[in-house]
């Protein structure tokens, strides 16, 4: 079934299969050592079975088609707002979310249809329709707040994520989705692996405790070689086909990662509560495990898009018909 | 300039088997949809398959918070009661409903929750905390109840004895009880049938009583049960 795909490709979903599959040979192994305690196992195999179920929903839809993956994450975004109006208490506000829903919606047909122009338009056009939706609450205290959460979440969840969703209107978009979907996911764990071993001062104390300068810088290193090491046969023939393009790629996936991070570290502080829901056992939220994805999505997206014409050789506008 | 604040949901912090069964849970844009939706089709369907006619909406209140009571024969009640509210009231009514039944599986549980918006009372466990919890949130929200002081469904059709659970839940307060009487609906669906009949049923509503001098203890309790199940048979006459 994979043969029909390129090397990338293969590569990435082969390789994801088999550190799933290894895993619990992993896990027995510490455990005849001795190395895990009940605490640390119960928390360790949650986590695995977690990704075990994680690790499907987001690559088969990469892999199912164009469609899947624009659907896919059209449902991520619906979800993740859903996730953050709970916890700011937006969620009162129907009219409001309801129409963060339309705009996530929407965002998701111009996807679809393949119409940047209308893509580019949503966003600003959300906001005036929020703007003027608000109003009609006729309740001027709090307007400003109720607005500005609306938008706020509208960009972050429905603008941000929807450019992971756009990618796929390029032929070659598996593997980019794909690459930065791991590089995204294995940068949080290379920082939380080196900054173990070599984390000493903390990087945001009042933020996110438990992460260190170590792992952050850590964590660059080693994404960006991955990265780096990954879009060479990706981007093979293109543009983007340079050393110094690879490294700023792996950096872009590396830095907006760590972002995406502590910008929902932030929110969740803000707020004052641990978790933005509790939906994955051993992770907590869904935004708790994608938010690195958030700022990289659309980073990822405009750099290639600048250097090397995404998309452009295929047919715009397929559901709407225009010109 | 005021400061922001933030308000995340009162059960943010429970996984959703939880959310469900919690009589703290809060939905969204999308639980409405749903309670709107099912509550259109439940209402043709009374108005199709029951001729369902309704008396004295005039007594309704215009705003949260209050409490409606009826008899209770048959579990058509909470749907035909839901039914005769307008939206303003019915999107923030929570019938209350016996958790060992309505809450038990996952889908019953859903069901319960996303479509009819019940909250769960278990019967056999601390039904003081709940009725205290019930109380604050009825109160603080400001929301609605649909309940019925006998407990459970009467076999025969008859008006059993109110308890005290629901002066607990308004002793002391002004909110208003609106008694209603329930006509037809155990000949439709008596618990010893497996699926409704075609009967009519019918719905009286009463003028609301309020207790803001009645002591919230036990002798205050058992008043409010006692006022408000005379008020039932009154309507029933």
């Amino acid at each position: 079934m994979l043969t029909a795909f390129d090397p990338v490709t293969k590569g990435i979903v082969i390789s994801v299969a088999a550190v799933l599959a290894a895993t619990p040979l992993v896990f027995l192994a510490m455990q005849a050592a001795g190395k895990l305690n009940e605490k640390l196992r119960k928390e360790l195999w949650t986590r695995y079975l977690s990704w075990l179920v994680i690790a499907p929903l987001l690559m088969v839809p990469v892999l199912a088609g164009r469609v899947w993956t624009i659907l896919g994450v059209g449902v991520l975004s619906l979800f993740c707002y859903r996730e953050y109006a709970r916890a700011t208490g937006l969620f009162r506000h129907h009219a409001l979310s309801a129409t963060v829903a339309l705009g996530i919606a929407l965002l998701t047909f111009a996807a679809l249809d393949h119409w940047y122009d209308f893509f580019v338009a949503v966003p600003s056009l959300m906001v005036l329709i929020l703007a003027m939706v608000a109003v009609g609450a006729d309740q001027p205290s709090g307007y400003i707040q109720r607005v500005a959460l609306a938008v706020f979440g509208l960009l972050l969840f429905g603008v941000c994520l929807s450019h992971l969703g756009y990618f796929a209107n390029d032929k070659a978009y598996r593997p980019i989705v794909l690459m930065i979907i791991l590089c995204t996911e294995l940068n949080d764990i290379f920082a939380f692996i080196t900054g173990k071993a070599f984390g000493r001062r903390r990087l945001a104390p009042q933020t996110s405790p438990n992460k260190t300068i170590g792992g952050s810088v850590g964590s660059l290193v080693l994404t960006t070689a991955l990265v780096a090491w990954l879009a060479g046969p990706i981007f093979s023939g293109t543009p983007l086909d340079h050393p110094v393009h690879r490294i700023a790629m792996g950096l872009i996936v590396s830095i907006g990662g760590q972002f995406g991070d502590l910008v929902l570290s932030s929110i969740k502080r803000d707020l004052g509560v641990k978790d933005l829901a509790v939906v994955i056992p051993g992770h907590g939220g869904l935004l708790d495990r994608f938010d690195s994805l958030l700022l990289v999505a659309p980073a990822m997206f405009h750099y290639v898009g600048y250097f090397w014409e995404l998309g452009l050789d295929q047919p715009a506008r397929l559901l709407s018909g225009g010109l | 300039m005021s400061e922001w604040s933030y308000q995340p949901a009162a059960d943010q912090e429970l996984p959703p088997g939880q959310r469900l069964r919690s009589v703290r849970r809060e939905t969204g844009v999308t639980g409405a949809i749903a309670h709107y939706g099912w509550g259109t089709f439940v209402r043709l369907y009374l108005r199709a398959y029951h001729r369902l006619h309704i008396e004295g909406r005039e007594n309704l209140p215009v705003d949260a918070p209050f409490v409606v009571i009826a008899n209770h024969s048959s579990h058509l009640d909470a749907l035909t009661i839901a039914t005769a509210l307008p939206w303003r009231l019915r999107r923030k009514a929570y019938p209350i409903a016996a958790g060992d039944t309505f809450f038990e599986s996952h889908t019953t549980a859903f069901f319960s929750a996303i479509m009819l918006n019940a909250l769960p009372m278990w019967r056999k466990r601390t039904v003081r905390h709940a009725l205290d919890q019930l109380r604050q949130r009825m109160l603080e929200e400001p929301c609605g109840y649909i309940l019925f002081p006998e407990g459970t469904r009467s076999r025969t059709g008859e008006l059993g004895t109110f308890r005290s659970g629901i002066g607990m839940l308004i002793a002391g307060t002004a909110v208003p009880a609106i008694p209603c009487c329930l006509s037809g609906a155990h000949d439709a669906w008596p618990p010893t049938s497996r699926v409704p009949r075609p009967r009519p049923i019918q719905i009286r509503i009463g003028k609301a009583l309020r207790f803001p001098d009645t002591p919230n203890e036990r002798s205050g309790w058992n008043d409010v049960a006692k006022q408000l199940e005379a008020a039932v048979r009154e309507l029933r006459n």
